[in-house]
């Protein structure tokens, strides 16, 4: 339960905007109570098997998110041929595992700079990426866009507790 | 940007991401990184929006990721690549500048054919659940 409310935590979004309601001040606030609910639930529902594990996917999720964001915004790359570039050169060089993890982080990495104005915020963002995939392994198997999702949840998270907001 | 337009790209991208899945060994981060490369590079020599296409057939590259439990045959990767086409194309404003919103939509347009079909038993007429 606490892993599907994890995931869908976007898609919840996307309603609310699809639905017309400005993310303002209010609606911020009810999506950190939302996030501060799943946060307060994810020790139990949410089992992290291996710290170890986890570390790791956040710094490979982390090294992609920079990689993306910084090819992105400092090379002019555009984030859709940045995200492509890490994305095969993980491929080149990483285990197949390993490979989904980087790209994922190259999806974090494709955020607007306008939403993470300081690198602080995509290497926050990232490290979440990576404990969130070791969280949701096994939500949502075999589902294509899983790994935007997840991204998306991690992006999400950290604009709401440390970044001001959606607005 | 026109639908149409989105759509044929669309289903030429989830096409050519099926048939690479199913012909070659490449893994499918290889896979979607290579058609998003190609459409990245591509539209925007061709269209004026092109763009806009790149991220239509950037959201069905990560359609073409679905294991081959979820998504086995080309119709049902063509059918899932129409609605995130269609999906892309309508939520053009929605989750802007957040980073995995295209694989957002990718992943709602894999649900919406995949869940009704594993539980398609539920909408049978005279089943009781």
């Amino acid at each position: 339960m606490c892993r599907h409310a994890l995931i869908l935590l976007p898609l919840v979004v996307a309603t609310l905007e699809l639905a017309g309601y400005l993310i303002g001040r209010t609606s911020s606030v009810v999506l950190l109570a939302l996030l501060a609910f799943i946060i307060v639930l994810a020790p139990k529902g949410c089992r992290l098997g291996d710290w170890k594990k986890a570390l790791r996917s956040a710094l490979i999720c982390l090294v992609g998110a920079l990689a993306s964001f910084l090819l992105a915004n400092n090379l002019d790359l555009g984030p859709l041929m940045a995200s492509a570039v890490v994305g095969l050169l993980g491929t080149v060089v990483l285990k197949e595992k390993d490979q989904l993890v980087v790209y994922l982080g190259t999806f974090i990495g494709m955020s607007s700079a306008l939403r993470f104005p300081t690198l602080s915020l995509v290497v926050l963002a990232g490290l979440t990426g990576g404990i969130l995939w070791e969280m949701l392994s096994e939500t949502w198997n075999g589902v294509g866009g899983r790994l935007g999702t997840v991204a998306a949840t991690a992006v999400l998270i950290v604009l709401l507790a440390f970044g001001g907001g959606l607005q | 940007m026109t639908l149409i337009l989105s759509i044929v790209l669309g289903l030429l991208t989830g096409f050519f991401g099926h048939t690479l899945r199913q012909r070659t060994q490449l893994s499918t981060v290889a896979v979607s990184s290579l058609l998003t490369l190609l459409a990245a590079l591509a539209l925007p020599r061709i269209f004026t929006d092109g763009n806009q296409y790149a991220l239509v057939c950037t959201a069905v590259s990560y359609v073409t990721m679905s294991s081959t439990e979820r998504l086995a045959k080309v119709w049902e990767t063509l059918t899932v690549s129409l609605f995130c086409s269609v999906l892309v194309y309508y939520g053009q404003d929605v989750l802007m500048g957040i980073g995995g919103r295209l694989g957002t939509f990718a992943a709602l347009a894999v649900l919406a054919f995949t869940v009704p079909r594993a539980h398609r038993k539920l909408f049978k007429k005279g089943v009781r659940t």
